[in-house]
């Protein structure tokens, strides 16, 4: 009796939870389906975002970036946690505590000081936000490899490749690169999804990218706005769970026996 | 598989790295791998994106131009005005991270031990919905909560007219009600693993010896989750401190948080006398943030014991 007790209060919290999260989602979207002069609900708001012809500007702005970063965390990043894992345990440690220090700075804190100390030539460039991106995403990037490295006997398989005689680019080709796959995609994903969405640093480097595009739409227009900012969350959201599904679903297929822990728990435990 | 070695095979494993080490010292890609190399992208990104901008605002917080250095920044930082910026900042970061906290840890609690299938369901929901803020998440909750929003005027219909019992969504409630959204399910992912180590002989133990479920909870229950629930809270409260682009967004400036200040600083919207408040403000703001990762690091460990 008493369990099915405990049963029903956890679908009532779990349902008052979910109450919290669904009811400003759907009052929000019914706001974004208004119209001026309160002439019903219609999608006019919607086909407003599409009439802007800075909205796919700043679209690829925001992706040419995010794809910038990625390129970027493959090439530093991941090397970096790569060889951690091989040779380089001594370092692990101090590593591990640098790679912690962008969380404990305030990203207002750092854009003030990337505001004065880059040279010039750089912050008359956009690609100075890739190199900032992959910096602010680096607590979680590294983290992320950290973790997915840690569940693979990496070293035993180099050194397996290495007694057969694979030479130094066949070892990185066909062994290390296909067994860190996994770890490399999630760390990407992340530097995507946290390029793509960062706001707080672009605009007070006073660049335009897609976060702070819709603000600014959203001065002239307040319904628009509101279906913007749906429409982008709505379409992360999609994104997200999309992804991870895909990769529980991978997970399922190939029969891993690793633990259930979301990439997002990995990262902050 | 290769979890499970014999002690024959782990000398054969040794062996082979000597071997490896014997062809590093020949030369060829992996002497390079064996100097460090791998870590110098890492390093040079670090160094010049990250650590030479901090050092900077530290530098420029002391400077006093034409080579001086002196702590006047820091005199105007402690006036009135700013520390009144700090104290709205904290107190906002406390308010909202202790509100999530608890709702969160009570959510965690009740959900924890669900079918697997709800509960990496939630999770997922969880991930996604913490790593929401910005810019859209204000206008979501103008939409929701704003004095013409869908849920104040659904309130007013039932005859509830929340705007006129005080409430305002640009104020520091609202503020603690928007960072709600992303706090609570952050709270669920980083809490939920500390239940985890949660035993049912405990409870059937304490039962046995004669407690009651309050008696289990108030002296079984809180002593052990605590620390967890610290150092969760603790990153609740940092990430509330930093955050920028959702109070931006909704309140305009009309709270006068420290990142707003800093930003408006940026922007030449305020000017001061004083050209280095701004590195002051950011130092102080670095300072406060190491001070919290700091009590989260000790309360981790603390919890792990």
């Amino acid at each position: 009796m008493k369990t099915r007790a405990l049963n029903y209060l956890r679908y009532a919290v779990l349902a008052l939870g979910l109450m919290f999260f669904i009811l400003p989602v759907a009052s929000a979207i019914e706001f974004s389906l208004r119209s001026y002069g309160n002439k019903g609900h219609n999608l006019s708001n919607y086909q407003w975002i599409f009439q802007q012809d800075d909205f796919f500007t700043n679209l690829g702005i925001s992706l040419k970036l995010a794809i910038v970063a990625a390129l970027l965390t493959l090439i530093t990043v991941v090397p970096a946690v790569t060889f951690l894992h091989l040779e380089g345990a001594r370092y692990k440690r101090v590593f591990e505590f640098l790679a912690i220090l962008p969380l404990v700075v305030p990203v207002v804190s750092l854009a003030i000081g990337a505001q004065k100390a880059m040279p010039t030539f750089i912050q008359n460039s956009q690609y100075e936000l890739a190199f900032f991106y992959v910096v602010i995403a680096i607590p979680y990037t590294f983290q992320s490899l950290n973790v997915g490295l840690s569940s693979i006997p990496l070293k035993t398989l180099v050194e397996a490749s290495r007694s057969l005689g694979a030479s130094f680019t066949r070892t990185v080709l066909s062994v290390i690169i296909p067994a860190i796959r996994g770890s490399i995609n999630s760390a990407l994903f992340l530097a995507i999804t946290l390029s793509f969405g960062e706001f707080t640093l672009t605009s007070l480097l006073h660049w335009e990218t897609f976060p702070v595009w819709i603000t600014r739409a959203s001065q002239g227009n307040v319904l628009g706005s509101i279906a913007l900012s749906m429409f982008s969350l709505i379409g992360a959201w999609v994104l997200l769970i999309g992804v991870q599904t895909a990769q529980n679903w991978k997970g399922i297929k190939l029969k891993k026996s690793a633990p259930e822990i979301s990439k997002e728990e990995e990262v902050l435990v | 598989m290769l979890h499970i070695r014999s002690s024959y095979q782990l000398g054969q494993i040794s062996n082979m790295s000597q071997q490896v080490q014997a062809t590093a010292r020949k030369g060829g890609g992996f002497a390079l791998i064996m100097k460090g190399l791998p870590l110098a992208p890492f390093s040079a990104i670090f160094l010049f994106f990250f650590c030479w901008p901090i050092f900077q605002i530290f530098r420029n917080s002391l400077s006093e131009g034409k080579g001086h250095y002196g702590l006047s920044a820091y005199r105007l930082m402690f006036t009135k005005p700013y520390m009144h910026a700090f104290s709205v900042s904290l107190q906002l970061s406390f308010f909202s991270a202790l509100s999530a906290g608890i709702i969160g840890a009570i959510v965690a609690f009740y959900v924890y031990r669900a079918s697997s299938g709800l509960r990496s369901g939630i999770a997922m929901l969880s991930g996604v919905l913490a790593n929401s803020g910005g810019v859209p998440l204000a206008f979501m909750f103008i939409a929701a909560f704003g004095a013409q929003g869908g849920i104040v005027t659904m309130l007013k219909k039932l005859g509830f007219d929340i705007y006129a019992h005080g409430f305002t969504l640009y104020s520091l409630t609202g503020l603690i009600l928007v960072y709600s959204f992303f706090q609570i399910p952050l709270m669920l992912l980083v809490f939920t693993p500390a239940l985890q180590g949660l035993r049912n002989e405990w409870h059937e133990a304490s039962n046995s010896l004669g407690a009651g479920n309050f008696q289990f909870i108030r002296w079984v229950l809180i002593p052990v989750l605590f620390p967890a629930f610290l150092a969760s809270t603790l990153l609740l409260f940092a990430s509330a401190f930093s955050a920028f682009a959702t109070a931006r967004a909704l309140t305009g400036g009309s709270v006068g948080l420290v990142p707003l200040v800093i930003g408006s600083l940026i922007d030449g919207n305020i000017t001061t006398n004083q050209a280095n408040l701004g590195d002051a403000l950011a130092v102080g703001m670095v300072v406060v943030s190491a001070v919290v990762m700091g009590f989260y690091g000790f309360s981790l460990k603390w919890a792990r014991r």
